[in-house]
């Protein structure tokens, strides 16, 4: 007759215990044949049942939630996903015509490659893959409204006045008070929509951070350039990568086994960061139930209050008073996302575009093992 | 010394030699002194107008490079 776990047996066997220099217990069990007599075989109902999604934080570039009850290896291959695979359009090609600049023309180019651009989700859906030409197709990899948008940069320096010269002369030295257009910033690229994109595109195309800093220049200094940008993915270059982060940790957990009153309490407190833990009195009811609470009524007392937020910097660890009164753990199933969009995407739909990207992946796989067994 | 000495002339021609085509376009350069534009024409003296500097630099090509952004 198998024993049949309770609840609390289930808890600790996902539970990722973080003593002072070991961590135990790493691995996932929940699969069959590990624990006699029970069946761990994956069931999409139970599966159902047990998963849930709790957003912490929902903004348009950055988003937090926690998926819970899910196995590292779909939660990594999220992650993946959203760095590496999710498409996005981004500078490729770089036309100079003239750069006196003393930034070299590949570092230059390379400079706003890096440059996140920002644009309406259906124009950029509208987008297609471009091409590059091959030989045996002559006339092939033309640049074309549906798969390219150019974008120009022209930009001369000069001195802000007749006088400025003298200034210069006489030692000023803040640029402001001495040349026009001695720094050229990422806004300063301007989209020049052709063909289609007039209509489908109801945003401009424009850099999402209009502040980067691409060069500086001193008067005489001339550049003048028009660029591609063209859709890839992270896995050809970083710059396509839709993300700034997209990282998972599981949730910390912190157990008090005995309890931490008074002066060591807020000691305690000051081992994690703020918020994590806090401090409460213990109360008549306490203090009569609890043989160790007994006569301390009205003490302060440490209280778990948001694990979510320590870092498991295992500093309480350090302390030989706290030792053997806490237990620091993580909960193996439960992984806080953390999605940062650099701007063509809303960061949770990003996660949805992962999802999806995954599904067609599988579909793929099982379409190859039908044709492989038909 | 008359600025004349100085034109340039390599393939020891004298200074009279035929005039082709070529010879009525000029060239900008800068003054490495003064970094005034100077336009000079087929043997001219290599010399600032505004400072009398005879270092010129030659200005960076007009023609189309392309990079790759990565
Ligand atoms: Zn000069």
């Amino acid at each position: 007759m198998p024993k049949i776990p309770t609840q609390e047996e289930l808890e600790q066997r996902k539970r990722v215990q973080i003593n002072a220099e070991t961590v135990t217990n790493a691995q996932s069990n929940d699969f069959p044949h590990h624990w006699p007599g029970e069946d761990h075989s994956w069931n999409l109902d139970y599966f159902k049942s047990q998963f849930r999604v709790k957003f912490e934080k929902n903004e348009r570039y950055d988003a937090e939630f926690s998926l819970i009850g899910l196995d590292t290896s779909v939660a990594n291959a999220f992650r993946r996903i959203l760095i590496a695979e999710i498409p996005t359009l981004a500078i490729e090609t770089v036309f100079i015509n003239q750069n006196t600049s003393i930034i070299a023309d590949e570092v230059l180019a390379h400079r706003m490659g890096l440059v996140p651009l920002t644009a309406s989700r259906k124009g950029l859906d509208w987008m297609s893959w471009y091409r590059e030409p091959t030989e045996e197709d002559r006339g092939s990899g033309q640049p074309m409204d549906y798969n390219a948008c150019q974008l120009r940069l022209e930009a001369a320096c000069t001195w802000l006045d007749d006088d400025a010269i003298n200034r210069a002369n006489r030692g000023e030295t803040d640029p402001n008070k001495l040349y026009k257009n001695h720094s050229i910033y990422a806004k300063d690229l301007v989209w020049v929509p052709s063909g289609q994109q007039n209509d489908k595109f109801e945003e401009p195309l424009r850099p999402t951070n209009p502040d980067i800093l691409l060069v500086k220049m001193r008067p005489g200094q001339k550049i003048e350039l028009f660029v591609q940008a063209i859709k890839g993915i992270g896995q050809d270059h970083a710059k396509f990568s839709p993300v700034a982060t997209a990282s998972y940790r599981l949730m910390p957990t912190i157990d008090i086994t005995k309890p931490i009153l008074g002066q060591d309490a807020k000691k305690f407190a000051r081992c994690f960061p703020k918020g994590v833990i806090e401090l409460e009195k213990v109360t008549e009811e306490e203090a009569s139930e609890k043989k160790e609470l007994e006569g301390k009524e009205g003490e302060l007392k440490a209280v778990v209050k948001n694990p979510m937020r320590d870092t498991v910097s295992r500093e309480c660890l350090r302390h030989p008073e706290f030792k053997d009164k806490v237990k620091l753990g993580r909960v193996r199933d439960h992984f806080i996302f953390k999605v940062e969009s650099t701007g063509q995407w809303d960061s949770d739909l990003l996660f949805l575009e992962s999802v999806k990207l995954l599904k067609v992946k599988c579909e793929r796989v099982k379409r190859g093992l039908d044709a492989m067994m038909g | 010394m008359s600025s004349q000495n100085y034109s340039y002339n390599p393939s020891g021609q004298q200074a009279s030699a035929p005039v082709t085509a070529e010879s009525g376009r000029s060239v900008e350069y800068t003054c490495g002194d003064c970094d005034a534009s100077v336009q000079l024409k087929r043997g001219e003296p290599i010399r600032c107008r505004n400072c009398g500097h005879r270092v010129l630099y030659k200005q960076r090509t007009n023609r189309m490079v392309q990079f790759e952004a990565r």
